[in-house]
C-alpha cells in the first residue's frame, strides 16, 4: 500500500493534476471573447489589472452583510497557502520530489496558528454553506465534496504531525493524491480561474468606461 | 532468575559524570537527551552525597502503568524496557517516574516532543539482539552477550553498582557493615576503608572477594 | 669539630634549600594538631541538634516528604535536579485506578439514564401540536458558532477518550500497533483542536451571555423539574435554567479545560511535573463533566424536546414550542408581531414550491 501510493499513484495523480489545470485554461483561453466593436473608452488592460486586485474586497454595499464570510474566507486561504507552502515536512517533500530546491519553513509557533486559522475558516465557511438558507440552495455536491475533502486532507495532515507513524502519512498522502486527481474537476479550480475571470470581467467593462 | 538492579553508593560517588559520558558515548544518545544524571544533594555543605540516577528498572514500573499505549515490557532479567514503535511521545510516563528517568528528544518537524527514550540497563529493545535496528533505535545490548552496562563498568570509584539485585545489595551490605555507623565522618577512609578495617569486622570481602 | 657535611655548592644549596621550603610548605598546609581539634569542634556545633547520622537527613531530603529539594546536577532538563518526585505516583494511581473507572461509570451511567428516561417517558412533545407559525429565535452567527464549537468538542471529546481509556477497552480490540497509530493521531489532533475549542467558548460567551444571567423564577423553574416530569410547565425567558446551567458549566469548566490543556500543549514555559499533573487532572475531571453534559444537551436538543432542533438548524421555532417551553419570550415576540406563517417561513428558506404564486406578505395571518 505504501510503495503504491508513493509511486504511482503519487505519479498518476501529479500527472491529471497538472495535465488537467492545463486543459482547464487551455480551453478558457481557446473559447475567447465576441469582438466588441464599441469605441474604447478606457484600456481594457488596467481595467483587468485593476479589477484583478480590487474584487480581494467585497462591495462596500454587500460588505456588512458577508463580514463573517469575508473574514473566515481569508482566514481559510491564508492558513492554507501558510501551510501548504512554509510548513516543514512541505518544505522538505518539494525539495525533495520535487522542485530540488527549498526555502527556509515557518517556525512552531506560526505552524499552529497558520492550522488553527485554517481550520477554523474552513470549518465556519462549510457550516456556513448549510446553514444559510440561501447558500445552501444553490451548494451541490460538487461544493460539499470539495470542502470536505480539503477538510479531510488537512486534517490527516495534521494527525501525522508526530511524523513517526507510517499508516498516518501514508493516509495524508493518499487524501492528497485524490484531492490532486478531483481538482481539475471541480470548483477547486477557482485557485487558478479567479484570474482569468476577473480579468476578462475588469476588460470588459474596462474598455467602456466602467469600474467593475 | 536474576532481577537486574542498580545501586548507587552515595558514600564513593565523587560527581565525575564518568557513567552519563559512558552511556552517551555507548549508545548514541542525541542531544538533549539524558539517560543518566548525576545529582549532588547539599553541595558545598558537610554531608554533601552524589548520585548517579537513571531508570531504575522498577519491578512494579509506574511508567508502565500509566502509557496511554501499553508500549513497556518487563523482560525475564527484571529490565524494563519499552517499543518505539508504539510510544505516542505523550509524556505520561515522564510524569509518573519517581525518578525522571524518561526523556524526550525535540523531535520532529515542529518541536514537539518524540518518542520517549530512556536507559534501558544496555539491554537493547524489541527489536532483534543486536541488529543495526535495534543499535539505532535503543542503543547498544550488551546484556544480550553477558556484559553489564557500561556506566557501572567505567564508574572510577565502583560507586555505581549493577546487576542482579541480591548480589549488588550483598556488596552494598558488607560495605555498610565495615563501615559502621558513618557518624559525623566522611572521606576516603569511610568510603574505601582502612587498612584492617574489614577483618576487624570480620567481613573480608566476602560478598565481591576484593572490592 | 668535624665537618659531616661536605661544604656544599650552589646546585646542592639551591636543592636544599627548595627541599626545606617544600617541607615548610607541608606543615603550613597541614593542619596542627589543636588545628584538627578546632576543626572538628566547628563540625561537631554545626552538626549539633542533628541525629548522630547525617545521613539520615540526607535521605529524608531526596525522599522530599515535605519539600522538593533540588540538588545540584550538570543536566539540563525540567527537573533534572529532582532525584524524587513525590506527586508522581499520587498522580499515577488516580489515573488509572480512579480517573478512568469513574469516566466509564460517569458516561456510562448518564446514557443509561438518558435511555431509561426515554423509554419511559419518550421526550415531552408540543403539548399543542404544531401551529404552523414560526418564530424567529437564533440569528446565523449564533448557529454558526454553536455548530463549530459542537463539532470541535465532540472531536476532541472522541480523541481524548481514547487517550484516556483506550488501553483499557480498545488495545484488546485492535491490537497494540494499529491502537499506536490510532492514539498518535488522537494526540495530535486533540492537541490541534484544542485551541479552537477555547476560541469557540469565548465566541458564545460574548454572543449568549446576556441572556443567561439569573432571573426571576429561574430557580422555581428548578425545582419544579422544568416540565421535565409531571406537572404544569413553569414558565421561563428566553432560555430557562436548565440552560442557563449548562452554558455556564460550558463556558466556566469549559475555560478550565481549555486552559489546562493549553499548560499541557505547550511545555516549553518551565512548567514541572507537579503543575503538569495537577493540569491533567483538572482536564480530565472536567472534561468528563462536559461530557455527560453534552450527552444531556444533545439528548434534550433532538428526541427528548422535538421542536428543538430547528432553532439550530433553520434559526425558527414553532409557535406552539416556543409558548409551551419558553412562554416569557413567545409572548414578547408575539407582542412585537414578530411571528412568522408557514409561507413566510417558507419563502425566507425557499422552500416554496416551484409554479405557486407567492402570497403577499402580510404579518398574521394563517
Amino acid at each position: 500500500m505504501t510503495a503504491f501510493v508513493d509511486g504511482p499513484l503519487w505519479n498518476f495523480a501529479l500527472l491529471v493534476f497538472l495535465l488537467g489545470i492545463v486543459w482547464r485554461l487551455f480551453s478558457i483561453v481557446k473559447a475567447g471573447s465576441k469582438p466588441d466593436y464599441s469605441v474604447a473608452r478606457r484600456s481594457a488592460g488596467s481595467g483587468a489589472v485593476m479589477t484583478l486586485f480590487r474584487r480581494f474586497l467585497p462591495r462596500r454595499d454587500m460588505a456588512p452583510k458577508i463580514r463573517i464570510h469575508t473574514v473566515a474566507g481569508y482566514m481559510f486561504h491564508l492558513g492554507l497557502f501558510a501551510l501548504l507552502l512554509f510548513a516543514a515536512p512541505h518544505v522538505l517533500f518539494l525539495e525533495q520530489h520535487l522542485l530540488g530546491v527549498g526555502w527556509t519553513p515557518m517556525p512552531y509557533w506560526a505552524f499552529i496558528v497558520a492550522s488553527q486559522l485554517a481550520f477554523a475558516g474552513l470549518l465556519l465557511l462549510w457550516l456556513r454553506r448549510l446553514l444559510n438558507p440561501v447558500t445552501r440552495l444553490i451548494s451541490d455536491a460538487d461544493d460539499h465534496i470539495a470542502a470536505i475533502l480539503v477538510f479531510v486532507v488537512m486534517l490527516t495532515g495534521c494527525l501525522a504531525l508526530m511524523e513517526e507513524f507510517t499508516g498516518l502519512r501514508v493516509l495524508h498522502r493518499f487524501t492528497v493524491e485524490l484531492l490532486m486527481i478531483y481538482f481539475p474537476f471541480s470548483r477547486l479550480m477557482h485557485a487558478f480561474t479567479f484570474i482569468p475571470s476577473r480579468a476578462f470581467t475588469g476588460a470588459w467593462f474596462g474598455r467602456r468606461g466602467v469600474d467593475a | 532468575m536474576a532481577r537486574m538492579k542498580f545501586l548507587c553508593d552515595a558514600e564513593r560517588c565523587i560527581e565525575c559524570n564518568a557513567c552519563v559520558t559512558a552511556c552517551k558515548n555507548e549508545n548514541n544518545i542525541p542531544w538533549g537527551v539524558n539517560r543518566r544524571r548525576v545529582v549532588t544533594i547539599n553541595d558545598g555543605s558537610p554531608g554533601e552525597r552524589s548520585m548517579s540516577v537513571a531508570c531504575m528498572h522498577c519491578s512494579d514500573a509506574p511508567c508502565a502503568a500509566v502509557c496511554p499505549v501499553d508500549c513497556f515490557y518487563t523482560t525475564d532479567d527484571g529490565v524494563v524496557l519499552h517499543d518505539k514503535d508504539i510510544c505516542i511521545g505523550c509524556g505520561y510516563c515522564f510524569y509518573a517516574c519517581p525518578f525522571g528517568a524518561p526523556q524526550f528528544p525535540s523531535d520532529g518537524a515542529f518541536g514537539s516532543r518524540g518518542k520517549m527514550d530512556k536507559c534501558t540497563f544496555c539491554a537493547g529493545g524489541p527489536e532483534e539482539d543486536n541488529s543495526p535496528a535495534e543499535y539505532q533505535k535503543y542503543g547498544s545490548n550488551r546484556l544480550s552477550q553477558g556484559k553489564l552496562p557500561l556506566c557501572a563498568e567505567m564508574c572510577s570509584t565502583h560507586a555505581l553498582l549493577a546487576g542482579d539485585g541480591d548480589t549488588v545489595s550483598n556488596i552494598f551490605r558488607e560495605r555498610v557493615t565495615w563501615r559502621g555507623s558513618s557518624g559525623i565522618s566522611w572521606g576516603w577512609g569511610v568510603a574505601y576503608g582502612k587498612p584492617g578495617q574489614r577483618s576487624a569486622r570480620g567481613v573480608d570481602n566476602k560478598a565481591t572477594g576484593g572490592d | 669539630m668535624r665537618m659531616s657535611i661536605k661544604p656544599a655548592s650552589v646546585e646542592r644549596r639551591l636543592c636544599a634549600g627548595v627541599f626545606l621550603a617544600f617541607l615548610l610548605g607541608l606543615l603550613g598546609l597541614a593542619p596542627l594538631p589543636g588545628g584538627v581539634a578546632m576543626a572538628a569542634d566547628k563540625v561537631q556545633t554545626e552538626l549539633a541538634g542533628k541525629p548522630n547520622n547525617p545521613g539520615a537527613e540526607l535521605w529524608r531530603d531526596v525522599r522530599q516528604r515535605d519539600t522538593q529539594i533540588k540538588g545540584v546536577t550538570q543536566v539540563e532538563g525540567m527537573d533534572a535536579g529532582v532525584l524524587i518526585n513525590i506527586n508522581g505516583e499520587r498522580w499515577r494511581r488516580f489515573r488509572m485506578e480512579q480517573l478512568i473507572p469513574a469516566v466509564g461509570v460517569a458516561l456510562g451511567g448518564v446514557l443509561g439514564l438518558i435511555l431509561l428516561f426515554h423509554l419511559v417517558k419518550r421526550g415531552v412533545p408540543i403539548a399543542a401540536g404544531l401551529s404552523g407559525k414560526y418564530l424567529h429565535r437564533f440569528k446565523e452567527i449564533d448557529r454558526l458558532l454553536h455548530w463549530t464549537v459542537a463539532l470541535v468538542f465532540i472531536f476532541l471529546a472522541l480523541t481524548g477518550l481514547i487517550l484516556l481509556t483506550g488501553r483499557v477497552i480498545l488495545i484488546p480490540l485492535l491490537g497494540p500497533e494499529l491502537f499506536a497509530t490510532l492514539a498518535s493521531a488522537s494526540k495530535e489532533g486533540h492537541n490541534l483542536f484544542g485551541p479552537l475549542f477555547l476560541v469557540g467558548v469565548i465566541g458564545l460567551f460574548i454572543r449568549f451571555v446576556s441572556k443567561n444571567f439569573l432571573r426571576k423564577g429561574d430557580i422555581g423553574w428548578l425545582f419544579k423539574g422544568g416540565g421535565f416530569f409531571a406537572g404544569k410547565h413553569p414558565s421561563a425567558g428566553f432560555f430557562n435554567m436548565g440552560e442557563k446551567i449548562w452554558f455556564w458549566l460550558v463556558i466556566l469548566v469549559g475555560l478550565v479545560v481549555s486552559a489546562t490543556g493549553l499548560i499541557l500543549e505547550f511545555p516549553f514555559f518551565g512548567q514541572d511535573r507537579s503543575l503538569m499533573e495537577l493540569a491533567l487532572v483538572l482536564h480530565g475531571v472536567g472534561a468528563a463533566l462536559l461530557i455527560a453534559g453534552s450527552f444531556g444537551h444533545i439528548y434534550v436538543g433532538t428526541a427528548g424536546m422535538p421542536g428543538s432542533l430547528s432553532s439550530m438548524t433553520t434559526g425558527y421555532v414553532d409557535l406552539n414550542w416556543a409558548r409551551q417551553h419558553h412562554n416569557l419570550w413567545a409572548e414578547e415576540c408575539e407582542s412585537r408581531d414578530e411571528v412568522l406563517s408557514k409561507s413566510e417561513f417558507e419563502r425566507s428558506r425557499g422552500e416554496t414550491p416551484l409554479g405557486d404564486r407567492p402570497e403577499p406578505l402580510t404579518r398574521g395571518d394563517g
